[in-house]
């Protein structure tokens, strides 16, 4: 190719986006991003289908957050059936989703964000002048899958979760090798929390909108809705609270919110909103750029926790169980759930027949669109006077702080 | 040694196949000795297409107008063009109500709103360029990519799989779902070379890598009848993955 075709697309993020600078003459008075990932409409595949099939389709809408997709959709559709679940089904699918966190945090710090820090394109940049953190990076980037696949029968798109249970539960052995490299990976895991910080921010320091969050439940787990302004919203208000529009500038339908607030979902927010309250004081300033270090945070607390479910299941000892008999029925249900990168709804309408008739899927991603578009209207004026160049890259910096999935939020 | 220059794209679909090559983690490092990712947009800044590929591999299905574009300028710079994954070699779960009306099937998400109106039902990339070597799956297992990343390295593509599901449910001695449990397990119709991940954790295939060449469909649905299941809940199964399957 004899021309240099500059493809104006944002690099280092999931999917498919790209920023656009509006200019007033030489002066760059606003920027947009655009989600403009080809739309597999989703919410039409799934109608029609059978309820056995639909979490096996709704978790390939994103393979970075496949199993957490996955357990989402199981759980609003257990809901409608009134399938209970054990127990050890319960804990091994936290492991599952703690694995998956594990797994996009890493990928996230280590592969998607840290070049912006460090002065190069990418990963191959990464193995040149950062080989030891790299290094430990992908270690734990593969204990994050290692544990997806123990559970789910495979990192992405884990077809052994199933509703009411496994299709086989992980063999004790296997989850001990998972232990012992949890083990093994622990002590350099903590460090990540210190090499993060270290890191110099040449973002200005933007205050982070409020906050929103998935609470009632363990760790990731839970019922409602929690919000920075004291809100409590229950599963089957939350799509109408998060009251997501049509837009033409996004692919993505983007959640305007029940009012006047505009909220973020994600790793600060959740630990601003969750964090026991005797530290919520250093973090609730902290700035939309400590996105990155709350990542590092929550990639420690998920490997502790993924430690303690699987000490907890070893020590009960694995047991073969029967799958549940499940009779179809018609109702609906909305189940939540914390993803990497924010709260994650899936909410199904079934008919007698066990047939899909309604869905609805919201993704962090579209949670976050009016977070990141006043993210970057403030970014613009703060950065008054820049050259357009400056300016370009620090929205494509601001941007990559929210670690958006675009497949996730148009699906 | 020049290295291997590689561009790596997504299209419509869910950046799983990308994913899998990151998720070889191990030999990443390896890797970066023999490849240039030249163009990856997912992991590497900037995405510039700018000389001539070794090769490309593209992951997922043709459904906007701009994908073509990106696409055709793959095809013309790029000595090898491998489709990576089942949407990419067959339109995948993104096509899977191909046939029907797809701006009736837009409205029915997106209602009045045109912000996605250039959007056509999903196409496998052999439908609009000439496509050198296929990998199948959703996802496809990584070692039939770094198996890939070899063979190109070598100058040479990988060899076609011709065998079903079955022969390596087989291999493994797993019990047969279909004959067993009369599960809908469509492993006999369906592309090998997984190790038969499922089954062998006792669930059924569900058909993510596309058909096997020379597939027995009317056999097939012969079996599937005896066991109970109507030929309409079989293509229903089977058109999850791959609208062409045609009773």
């Amino acid at each position: 190719m004899s021309d240099t075709d500059k493809l104006d697309i944002l690099t280092r993020v999931e999917g498919h986006g790209f920023v656009e600078l509006v200019r007033e003459g030489e002066r760059v008075v606003d920027a947009r991003f655009h989600l403009h990932e080809s739309p597999r409409l989703f919410e039409a595949l799934l109608l029609g289908r059978r309820f056995d099939e639909v979490a096996e389709i709704a978790c390939r809408i994103c393979s970075i957050c496949s199993t957490v997709h996955k357990v989402a959709a199981l759980q609003a559709v257990e809901q409608v059936l009134d399938v209970r679940i054990s127990r050890q089904t319960r804990l091994l699918r936290e492991l599952a989703v703690e694995g998956g966190q594990i797994e996009s945090h890493a990928l996230n710090i280590f592969c998607l964000a840290l070049p912006d820090y460090l002065g190069v394109g990418g990963f191959p940049g990464l193995a040149v002048v950062a080989p030891v953190e790299m290094q430990l990076g992908l270690k734990i980037k593969a204990l994050g899958n290692l544990i997806q696949e123990t559970v789910g029968g495979r990192a992405i798109h884990p077809f052994n979760l199933l509703i009411g249970g496994l299709g086989k539960v992980p063999v004790e052995d296997k989850l001990r090798l998972v232990l012992d490299q949890l083990a093994e990976t622990r002590e350099g895991a903590a460090t990540v929390t210190h090499f993060v910080s270290s890191l110099r921010e040449t973002l200005p320091l933007l205050p982070a909108p409020e906050c929103c969050a998935v609470s009632g439940g363990t760790a990731l787990f839970g019922d409602v809705l929690a919000t920075s302004c004291g809100e409590v919203i229950p599963a089957n208000a939350v799509a109408s609270w998060l009251n997501e529009q049509n837009e033409t500038h996004s692919h993505a339908k983007v959640c305007r919110f029940d009012g006047e607030g505009i909220f973020m979902a994600g790793p600060l927010s959740r630990l601003k909103l969750l964090i026991p309250p005797e530290y919520a004081n250093s973090l609730s300033g902290a700035p939309v750029s400590a996105s990155l270090l709350a990542r590092a945070i929550e990639l420690n607390q998920a490997l502790e926790r993924a430690m303690a479910i699987t000490r907890i299941l070893l020590a009960e000892g694995i047991r073969k169980e029967a799958p549940p008999t499940v009779i179809p029925k018609a109702g609906e249900a909305t189940a939540l759930i914390e993803a990497p990168r924010g709260t994650l709804l899936h909410s199904y309408r079934f008919d007698s027949h066990g047939i899909c008739v309604a869905a609805n899927i919201i993704t962090p991603t579209a949670i976050n669109q009016a977070a990141m578009e006043q993210s970057l209207r403030q970014l613009v004026s703060a950065m008054e006077g820049a050259d357009h160049d400056q300016v370009k890259t620090a929205c494509e910096r601001l941007i990559r702080c929210f670690d958006p999935c675009i497949s996730c939020a148009v699906h | 040694m020049k290295p291997l220059r590689l561009a790596i794209a997504g299209l419509t679909a869910c950046s799983g196949c990308q994913l899998s090559l990151l998720n070889c983690e191990q030999e990443l490092p390896q890797m970066l000795e023999r490849i240039e990712f030249h163009f990856f947009p997912m992991a590497c800044s900037p995405a510039i297409l700018e000389g001539e590929y070794d090769a490309t591999l593209v992951e997922g299905c043709l459904s906007m107008p701009h994908e073509l574009d990106l696409l055709l300028a793959l095809r013309q710079h790029s000595r090898y063009l491998i489709a990576v994954g089942t949407c990419a070699a067959w339109g995948g779960v993104a096509a899977l109500r191909n046939g029907e009306n797809r701006e009736e099937l837009r409205q029915s998400v997106y209602g009045s709103s045109t912000a996605t109106s250039g959007s056509f039902s999903p196409q496998p990339l052999h439908a609009m360029v000439a496509v050198d070597a296929f990998i199948c799956g959703c996802p496809p297992e990584k070692e039939e990519l770094l198996n890939l990343i070899g063979d190109l390295l070598r100058g040479a593509l990988p060899s076609p799989i011709s065998h079903p599901v079955c022969s390596d449910c087989q291999m493994r001695e797993n019990l047969c779902l279909l004959t067993e449990r009369s599960a809908l397990c469509l492993g006999p119709l369906t592309l090998g070379g997984c190790g038969a991940r499922c089954p062998s954790l006792e669930v059924p295939c569900e058909g993510c890598r596309g058909p096997v060449p020379e597939a027995n469909l009317s056999e097939a649905l012969e079996l599937y009848l005896q066991k109970g299941y109507d030929h309409a809940a079989v293509l229903g199964r089977l058109r999850r993955f791959c609208p062409e399957w045609k009773s």
